[in-house]
């Protein structure tokens, strides 16, 4: 790592951009209180809502466009996925997007036509390489009869019979076991190409995860705040006690730098993949842990009612470890973004 | 959004490479060794050598005593400068600049201004004082009329720093005692060969030595007199939100860091650089190197991380996140290398060339320096977030 090489660090958004975020934001917003939130669980899943952002582009926005998608990439992708975590959309978009531009990336006709013809499928990414009899929870999995997974060094689609049973949660999110077994597996393609290509999938499930925890961050903030600007104690907001103030502070700075991060791993992933693979790593760990120390502050500063299942605050809450976890422990990225150091310090 | 290698040009490249020999002529390892064990980071000699090749003011004209670089070529310069470990403390003098040259009168600025870009003039910022801390605009040292032309100035700042190499103090005084207590101050350029002015050390364990410096019966002319009287604070505001890094100023912010502070972590980019060396090319007594153990791995990955986050934390949020990142950091790898990263750069056991020992000491002004990182909480809690502010008593009124 170069922390003195002359680059751009041009954080702000194209018009484009700022035109997604806003019509996002008001779509979510409108559409998505989080009384529909709370009406999805336990499976997390709003059918209707999923047909809406099908209509919206939004499955298909990062498809090449001769896959009927608009060629967007990763930073669009983690523009989304921030409005889409913070308004904890009950529908499985990263999932399904991760997976369908890898299959998109296989450039098979077969693939091509599953895309463009069943636009209501929904596939979903299995974040671990698959072991014979070992099972594991796959995200999107209750709600998805397409599983992407690695078997060895073949990347296969594993096709179910009927959607798996949900396995209740703590993010009520879909949930579901799988395995090898669990359905007929094709071939999609083999070798070290296969293993590349899972990887990148799984790299980008983790960096529009991140996206959508900071998204889930910033929300759960925004409603701690508004709760201590009016609730007082001893005559005065509990919002001017620096004892509040600035837990609250620090949840911005790291929702602020870690939104920062998360672009710009996506900026690099998008224009210069083989440059930096560490930030997508720093920017999934830095994003779950602002997420978790994020929300149990917000909820915190709410008290008693903080604690209920009547706040909102508890939605975020549950959410904010209920989708990282499944991406495996921080710990190994940590210990991971450790590794990479070394080899770069070795070839220095 | 845009991360990509700058386009540069022919003159870039040379620029490159001018730095990199000035490096080596002025910033010697001796240089970087005394830096190191000192931790002074003002050099007069590196700052004259700077000032010989328009490098204090670069985006100046060549005309103005600058080196008529463009954005790029003065972005080039500062990461050089920082990546070569140039001890550049005097150039605190780059943020007053602007200050005099839109509030002094013509004859000053034409005088100094251009000893300013030859290096021969330097300034110190005269804000904090022994009962403010960061609240500087609760400053008491008075400055009085003494007929229409003359002030006489009577207090004491601290943590004046490099007022020893300096030839001027940018200094914040109260003039109306009765108004509040953002009113009633005005700020001064003074010149500190002045009698009456006693300059005595301060020394700090990160080495680098700042002053405490007495004011008695100062007597200055009223032409050292930058903006209108009782006008202070605005005046002051530049070079603040400069130092706060939550200026603009017209500066190219796609070439900008973040904040100003991620020297900070730049510091701390160091000492991690030299931990992993060590990390990858020691053995251990019982066998093995330290990053095999996946424990270090993860705790080097962990700073890592918190490295890259800290780097694109915008304005006053990155001032306390790079502060924090750097504190914690530098804690953490001192037990990370083990017993030898507490031993002095001079012994021949230090481990790691002493930096890790070093930057833990360094890292303790960094919440302090510049403003608390509570003074910072604050006003996030209050600009960015909208959160009622506190009302205390001294909040809005001068306390005497």
């Amino acid at each position: 790592m170069d922390w003195f090489e002359l680059r751009y660090n041009d954080l702000s958004l194209s018009s484009e951009q700022e035109e997604l975020k806003r019509v996002l934001r008001r779509f979510y917003e409108e559409q998505v209180p989080t009384e529909r939130v709370r009406a999805a669980e336990p499976l997390g899943f709003d059918e209707e809502l999923w047909m809406q952002l099908i209509g919206m582009g939004l499955t298909s926005m990062a498809l090449p466009e001769e896959m009927g998608g608009d060629g967007a990439g990763l930073v669009d992708l983690a523009i989304v996925a921030f409005e889409h975590g913070a308004a904890l959309a009950p529908a499985p978009l990263i999932e399904h997007v991760v997976a369908t531009r890898l299959l998109a990336r296989l450039d098979q006709e077969s693939a091509i036509e599953k895309l463009t013809n069943s636009r209501e499928e929904i596939f979903a990414l299995a974040l671990r390489p698959a072991r014979p009899t070992v099972r594991q929870l796959v995200p999107a999995g209750a709600v998805s009869r397409n599983v992407l997974a690695l078997d060895g060094d073949t990347l296969v689609v594993s096709r179910l019979e009927s959607v798996p049973t949900l396995v209740p949660n703590q993010g009520s999110t879909p949930l579901a076991y799988w395995d090898l077994s669990s359905g007929s597996c094709s071939p999609l393609i083999e070798g070290d190409l296969a293993r590349k290509l899972y990887a990148q999938a799984v790299s980008e499930w983790k960096l529009l995860t991140a996206a959508a925890l900071v998204g889930l961050t910033e929300r759960a903030l925004a409603v701690a705040v508004e709760f201590v600007k009016t609730r007082e104690t001893m005559g005065v907001p509990i919002g001017s006690l620096q004892g509040v103030a600035f837990p609250l502070v620090d949840v911005a700075i790291a929702t602020t730098g870690t939104k920062n991060l998360t672009l710009k791993a996506a900026w690099y992933s998008d224009n210069e993949p083989e440059e930096r693979p560490d930030l997508v790593l720093a920017a999934f760990v830095a994003a779950a842990k602002a997420a978790t120390k994020g929300t149990i502050t917000c909820q915190h500063v709410q008290g008693g009612l903080g604690f209920t299942i009547d706040a909102d605050a508890s939605l975020y809450f549950l959410r904010a470890k209920g989708w990282s976890v499944v991406g495996g422990d921080p710990a190994e990225d940590i210990q991971n973004v450790g590794g990479l150091l070394a080899a770069e310090a070795f070839g220095r | 959004m845009d991360f990509s290698r700058l386009p540069v040009d022919e003159k870039h490249q040379q620029l490159v490479a001018d730095v990199r020999s000035f490096l080596a002529e002025h910033v010697t390892d001796e240089v970087r060794e005394e830096v190191r064990r000192t931790g002074e980071w003002c050099n007069v000699e590196v700052h004259l050598a700077l000032g010989a090749r328009g490098w204090i003011m670069p985006m100046w004209s060549k005309e103005r005593g600058g080196a008529g670089l463009d954005a790029t070529g003065a972005r080039i310069l500062e990461l050089e400068l920082a990546r070569g470990e140039a001890p550049v403390g005097t150039l605190t003098t780059r943020t007053v600049a602007p200050a005099v040259e839109r509030f002094a009168v013509p004859d000053l600025a034409a005088e100094i201004l251009p000893k300013v870009a030859d290096g021969s003039v330097r300034f110190c910022l005269g804000y904090t004082e022994p009962q403010g801390g960061s609240d500087i605009a609760s400053a008491r040292i008075r400055a009085s009329r003494d007929g229409e032309d003359h002030w006489i100035i009577s207090g004491t700042k601290v943590f004046t720093s490099s007022a020893q190499v300096s030839q001027y103090v940018f200094l914040l005084s109260r003039t109306d005692p009765a108004q509040p207590k953002h009113k009633g101050l005005t700020m001064f350029l003074v010149p500190l060969d002045t009698p009456g002015i006693e300059i005595q050390p301060i020394h700090t364990y990160g080495g680098r030595r700042t002053n405490t410096v007495y004011y008695s019966d100062v007597r200055i002319s009223d032409r050292y007199r930058l903006g209108e009287v009782n006008a202070g604070w605005s005046v002051l505001r530049g070079p603040l939100d400069e130092e706060h890094s939550v200026g603009e100023h017209g500066k190219d912010l796609t070439l900008e860091d973040s904040s100003a502070s991620v020297w900070f972590v730049r510091a701390l980019g160091r000492a991690l650089e030299a931990s992993i060396d060590w990390a990858c090319r020691s053995i251990l007594p019982e066998g093995g190197r330290p990053i095999d153990d996946p424990i270090i791995r993860y705790r080097l990955g962990q700073i890592a991380i918190d490295i890259e986050g800290a780097f694109v934390t915008p304005g006053p949020m990155g001032r306390v996140r790079c502060s924090d990142v750097l504190t914690h950091g530098a804690a953490e790898l001192m037990d990370l290398v083990g017993p030898g990263s507490v031993l002095a750069q001079s012994t021949p056991d230090a481990l790691v060339d002493g930096v890790v020992e070093y930057t833990h000491r360094l890292a303790q002004g960094s919440g302090t320096q510049g403003g608390t990182v509570e003074v910072f909480r604050t006003m996030i809690a209050s600009q960015i977030l909208g959160l009622p502010r506190a009302k205390y008593p001294g909040s809005r009124n001068l306390v005497t």
